[in-house]
């Protein structure tokens, strides 16, 4: 039998999802860090995000990232389609194992709290990337600033971004320790911390970030 | 009939060495063309289809279970022995024949017994380079303890789980060759019927378990490796799907069954805890290394066991043996068992047990150290009993392990019938009238990997095997009566069990061909049989089909050879009058109730020929010479 | 005890199956749990009704013949317990169990209780062993191992292929099964020269026969009789990475 490409096979999709992964969480970082520069006024937060737009390195990285949302996509949704098939008939009952089971609500939603997060990246880019076009005074810089206190001063806005990093903070519950374990990093001696680490992440992730909308909301 | 044992002549420790030399080999082009059919995937049977893979032949290996990995060798927990002297306690490859040989009660062959001695050091390295994870020392040495009352460590072990780990090897092994097309596996096969023709074993009868169909399989050889009749006495350490049928069908065909009396019971089992008891659960005797085993002084005693003061126990082990203590072999220890349990000194509810007690051990030692030697065997019994065994004694009994006796094979395992090699459990070779623990699995590898690559090649170069199919005369009628036998099952339609009837047999083998027998006893079991036997075919209830998977049907297939194969062990039992090994004849014991040979008339195999359902069998004695061990009376005191 | 069973009855793999109800009457608390179906099944046999079929064999944790769905878990309620270890004191007078076969693609239904397995034979096949033929070995002292190593290779070896991992996963995926051979075999000196080729070879019969994949979610573990730890999935996904990155 021809050994399989290291794409396809059920481990190698599964270290492709982990990196991929991985690579979304530390742009989540990095967006986090940027994000919160929101609360340090307006030329902090238009500054910063003016360094992102006009550095050349722009354009490919964003491509990067693209790609690599997408191959995480595309990887999830097929290896969702295969293991279904993997039983297709289903228990009439089936009851979660308890003792050391890893088993959350966050690691059975995994497949809709990423397709939801899809749908919210789509919103999200349309009312940001390429939402309204201000600009601060005739410097050239975009006036971002002003595009999320308009955005966010709508409580039906503030409430889809909340639920969304509510959502997003399920998937890095489980997403976070288990790429650390899909990608063989894992070891009993720090599971443990492994799955600390993660909700921890997970927390300060999507708490991080939903605590903006609202405190713009507030602060209105 | 002779009986022609093949034992090469020459000194003992060069037998084997000269016969390997002098057998006939078959040229490794030819292999491809021999076809040998082997029966049973434990350690026998996946050793010997791996090794035979390995050189060429065209194996096709059965096995009743759904995956070859779950033979009943998987079981085995304490240990495999073999003469390595690792540990510089003064082993030997001598010592090891002279300990086999003394342990069986002067009933096993010297040559075969020498030969499994000298091969076993082969067998850990084989185990070994196949990844079997053996326990090991803190400088990277292999380890080894003591077992079953041997005087030095020569039983290697992977933690409670050695013949797991040494049928994983074997299984591995042979699923490297299946992978290489050299072995084709049939799971869910049960063999039942062997096919003879022109004298010859040239094939085997299969039910298909999950279709129900007859399969026909024909080759040049045919190797039974399907373990022993322990559940004969439906409760046993055994397996619930251990039978005999394939060695009771070949034996039906001509091959002589050998000492079927000679079934050994173990000392340190689980006690039953009631009629619903499917099987019994062995607790490792190494056990007996720390454990005290006792009773109370006076039967009307019932407090619990830690109400009974020091003055009100009786240690009768320690007592009676006062050198091997609580190490003495297993059958002396189970004969004491029941001795204080006749005497109503029993505990427990059922009366029928005794108690292993580890205080004292945790006090001395801790209770860490006895976790860390024990830990998963006490879990096992608290799982079973609901009792901690750190805190409230154990209780033991003694239950059916082992089968010494099964078919009779020569030096080179093959049986009277030309072909029809038997290896393992399923034959009668090494063993005498009482096996050493940890020697099965040695014996079981030894046939396999380093015996029959050897003797079955020798068979093949010296035979004139003319072309047979399974469209044969011989395979049409050996189905056809299988097909008759498994509808007959069916058509009974009557009221009891197969389940019901094989447990009353147990009982009435339990009662009269148990750990103690007389010959009253036995002829009142031999009485019995027939009329159960008689029964069963009247009353039995069998459901279902025949054509689709029928757990019931194969059930009662088994139970019905079991109600033939009573007979012979309850007659064996009475023929030997004499007492030996894991055989005690009530008659014959010493005035201190041990076991008492008669060398002058009983120093021989009793190999039986089939006459016919309820005919006498007649017997065959291969007489046993003792060149090198003086045969002496036993004495653990 | 009365105990309330709701069974899958299925007559064959091709046919429809589903729950029937039956009660098990006089249920000791000593029983095991598989006793308690054989009294069930006497009860079937003696009114010559087909009994309920279900694989085991030496009931006492060790061949890995016996696995049923027990209230939806594998092997039942107890830790580290395979079916014929649980013990009916674990369940209380009038309980009602729902009874279920393994299920999963590569493991189908035969007759009720009972699927075919084989799968997890062939992924051994295609490479959970060292190539090492009879007679050539080396003394088994001359390979030293490291007490710790082989110890936790005993850990991963100790698997006793029952299939709960699989019937436990929501992929149905036989990772937990394939990994802890990997890793028995990749942790010993005397596995190390077929080690990559044996992760590669046996990752992709596991695919081909139609098991899931992991999503981590340790289920397999926590129904695990042997108890077979996630890190032998760690181990196997690390191995074959570098399998992957640095052969060839
Ligand atoms: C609980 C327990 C613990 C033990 N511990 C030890 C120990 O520590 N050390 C030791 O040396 N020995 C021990 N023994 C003994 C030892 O395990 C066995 O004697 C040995 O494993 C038998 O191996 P085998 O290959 O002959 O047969 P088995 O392993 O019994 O294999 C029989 C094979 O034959 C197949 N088969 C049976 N009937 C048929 C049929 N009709 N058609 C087709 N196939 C059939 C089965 O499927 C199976 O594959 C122990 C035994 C028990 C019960
Ligand atoms: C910023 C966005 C996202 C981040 C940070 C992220 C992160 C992660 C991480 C770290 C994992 C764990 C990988 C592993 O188990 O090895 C994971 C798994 C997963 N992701 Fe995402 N993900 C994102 C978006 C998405 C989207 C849009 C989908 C939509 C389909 C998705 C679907 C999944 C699924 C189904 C899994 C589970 C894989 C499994 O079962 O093993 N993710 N994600
Ligand atoms: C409440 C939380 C969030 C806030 C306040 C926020 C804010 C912003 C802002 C202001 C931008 C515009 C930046 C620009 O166009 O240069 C942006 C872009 C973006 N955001 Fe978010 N974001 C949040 C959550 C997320 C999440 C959860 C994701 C991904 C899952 C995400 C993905 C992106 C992407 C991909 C861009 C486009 C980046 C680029 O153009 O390079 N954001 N976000
Ligand atoms: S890993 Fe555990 S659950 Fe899976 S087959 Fe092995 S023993 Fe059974
Ligand atoms: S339950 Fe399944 S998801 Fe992975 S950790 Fe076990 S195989
Ligand atoms: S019957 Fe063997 S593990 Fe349960």
């Amino acid at each position: 039998m021809p050994s399989r490409s290291v794409l396809s096979s059920s481990v190698g999709t599964k270290l492709l999802i982990a990196l991929t992964g991985i690579a979304l969480v530390l742009y989540l970082i990095l967006h986090l860090a940027g994000n919160l520069l929101v609360f340090f006024g307006p030329e902090s937060f238009n500054g910063y995000s003016h360094f992102l737009l006009s550095n050349p390195l722009i354009i490919p990285i964003e491509i990067g990232l693209a790609a690599i949302f997408v191959l995480h996509i595309f990887k999830t949704v097929q290896m969702y389609i295969d293991n279904r098939r993997a039983r297709p008939n289903s228990y009439e009952m089936k009851r979660m194992a308890g003792h050391t089971s890893r088993k959350t609500i966050a690691s059975t939603t995994m497949i809709w709290t990423g397709l939801i997060t899809l749908a919210f990246v789509v919103i999200h880019l349309k009312q940001f990337k390429f939402g309204e076009l201000y600009e601060v005074g005739e410097t050239g810089v975009r006036d971002l600033y002003r595009l999320e206190r308009e955005l966010f001063g709508n409580p039906v806005t503030v409430a889809l971004y909340v639920v969304a990093m509510l959502l997003i903070g399920f998937h890095l519950r489980h997403g976070i320790s288990s790429s650390l374990q899909s990608l063989g990093v894992d070891d009993p001696s720090r599971t443990r911390r492994f799955l600390t680490f993660g909700t921890i992440l997970a927390v300060v992730i999507a708490g991080g970030l939903g605590v903006i909308p609202v405190v713009v909301y507030l602060t209105r | 009939m002779t009986l022609d044992s093949k034992t090469p002549s020459g000194p003992l420790a060069d037998k084997w060495d000269r016969h390997r030399f002098e057998m006939k080999l078959v040229n490794p082009a030819n292999r491809r063309k021999f076809t040998i059919i082997v029966v049973g995937t434990g350690l026998a049977g996946a050793s010997a289809a791996s090794s035979l893979g390995e050189l060429g032949y065209q194996v096709l290996s059965f096995c009743i279970h759904d995956s070859a990995r779950r033979a009943h060798s998987i079981a085995a927990q304490g240990g495999i022995n073999a003469a390595k002297n690792y540990q510089n306690d003064g082993d030997s490859i001598q010592r090891l024949f002279y300990d086999t040989i003394k342990g069986g009660d002067y009933r096993a062959r010297e040559s075969n017994v020498y030969r499994l001695a000298q091969l076993s050091v082969n067998i850990i390295d084989q185990c070994v380079a196949q990844g079997v994870p053996f326990a090991r020392e803190y400088g990277g040495l292999l380890d080894n303890r003591s077992f079953g009352g041997a005087q030095v460590s020569r039983t290697f072990y992977a933690r409670g789980q050695t013949g797991q780990q040494l049928l994983l090897g074997a299984y591995q092994s042979m699923m490297r060759q299946v992978e290489r097309g050299t072995v084709r596996m049939f799971p869910n096969r049960e063999m039942l019927d062997l096919v003879v023709v022109n004298g010859q074993a040239r094939g085997i009868v299969v039910r298909n378990l999950v279709t129900g169909e007859l399969e026909r399989h024909a080759g040049h050889a045919v190797l039974l490796c399907t373990g022993g009749y322990g559940t004969a006495y439906y409760l046993s350490t055994n397996a619930v799907n251990s039978n005999v049928t394939a060695a009771w069908r070949a034996h039906k065909r001509g091959a002589l069954f050998a000492n079927p009396c000679f079934t050994q019971i173990h000392p340190t089992c689980i006690p039953v805890s009631g009629e619903h008891q499917s099987k019994l659960t062995l607790m490792s005797e190494s056990l007996r290394n720390d454990g005290r085993v006792w009773v109370p002084n006076n039967p009307q005693d019932k407090r619990p066991p830690q109400d009974i003061p020091e003055q009100d126990r009786d240690y009768y082990l320690e007592r009676r043996y006062p050198s091997f203590g609580n190490l003495v072999p297993r059958d002396v220890a189970s004969r004491a068992a029941k001795g204080v349990c006749d005497e109503g000194r029993g505990v427990g509810d059922s009366g029928l047990a005794v108690y292993l007690d580890f205080t004292d051990a945790i006090a001395r030692l801790g209770r860490d150290v006895i976790a860390s030697k024990y830990g998963n065997l006490f879990d096992m019994y608290r799982k079973i009993t609901a009792e901690d065994p750190y805190e409230v004694p154990m209780r033991i009994y003694p239950a059916v392990h082992y089968t010494m006796g099964g078919l009779w094979v020569d030096y080179n395992l093959m049986s009277n019938v030309p072909g029809l090699h038997v290896l393992g459990e399923a034959n009668f070779s090494d063993h005498g009238a009482n096996r050493l623990g940890a020697s099965a699995l040695m014996q079981g590898l030894a046939d396999g990997y380093f015996v029959i690559p050897y003797t079955l090649a020798h068979y093949l170069g010296s035979s004139s095997l003319p072309p047979v199919t399974a469209d044969h005369d011989a395979f049409r009628e050996a189905a056809q009566a299988t097909q008759q036998r498994i509808d007959t099952l069916l058509k009974v339609k009557g009221r009891k069990t197969p389940r019901a009837l094989h447990r009353e047999l147990g009982r009435l083998l339990w009662d009269g061909v148990g750990m103690a027998r007389n010959a009253a006893g036995l002829k009142a079991a031999l009485t019995r049989i027939p009329q159960l036997r008689e029964e069963f075919w009247q009353n039995v209830s069998v459901p279902g089909e025949r054509n689709n998977l029928n757990k019931t049907l194969e059930y009662a297939g088994r139970v019905a050879d079991y109600l033939e194969f009573a007979e012979l062990l309850a007659l064996d039992a009475l023929q030997r009058e004499e007492s030996c090994g894991g055989h005690f004849r009530e008659e014959h014991q010493t005035p201190d109730n041990e076991a008492l040979r008669d060398d002058e008339r009983f120093s021989y195999v009793a190999a039986w020929e089939f006459a016919g359902v309820g005919k006498p069998p007649v017997l065959h004695k291969e007489p046993l010479a003792f060149e090198y061990v003086k045969p002496s009376q036993r004495s653990y005191k | 005890m009365r105990i309330h069973l709701r069974v899958w009855r299925q007559a064959g793999p091709k046919t429809e199956g589903r729950l029937v109800d039956y009660t098990a009457e006089h249920v000791s608390p000593d029983m095991s749990f598989l006793e308690m179906l054989d009294v069930v099944n006497e009860g079937l046999i003696a009114k010559g009704e087909d009994p309920i079929a279900f694989d085991s064999d030496c009931r006492e944790g060790i061949c890995g013949a016996c696995g049923v769905m027990i209230n939806g878990v594998a092997h039942g309620p107890d830790p580290a317990t395979t079916t014929c270890q649980l013990h009916m004191r674990r369940f209380k007078d009038g309980d009602t169990l729902t009874i279920e076969p393994w299920r999963a693609r590569a493991f189908p239904v035969i007759k009720d209780l009972v699927v075919d397995r084989s799968a997890l034979d062939r992924i051994v096949q295609a490479g959970g062993y060292t190539s090492v033929n009879v007679g050539g070995a080396p003394d088994g002292n001359a390979i030293l191992v490291p007490k710790p190593v082989a110890e936790q290779a005993m850990d991963s070896a100790a698997c006793i292929g029952c299939g709960a991992c699989v019937a436990a996963c929501k992929n149905a995926s036989a990772a937990l099964f394939a990994a802890a051979k990997i890793r028995h075999l990749g942790l010993l000196p005397q596995g190390q020269i077929e080690r990559r080729t044996r992760v590669v070879e046996m990752v992709d019969r596991h695919d081909a026969e139609g098991f899931g994949s992991c999503s981590n979610e340790g289920e397999c573990e926590a129904v695990c009789p042997k108890e077979i730890s996630l890190a032998n999935i760690a181990m196997m996904n690390r191995e074959y990475l570098r399998a992957k990155l640095f052969s060839r």
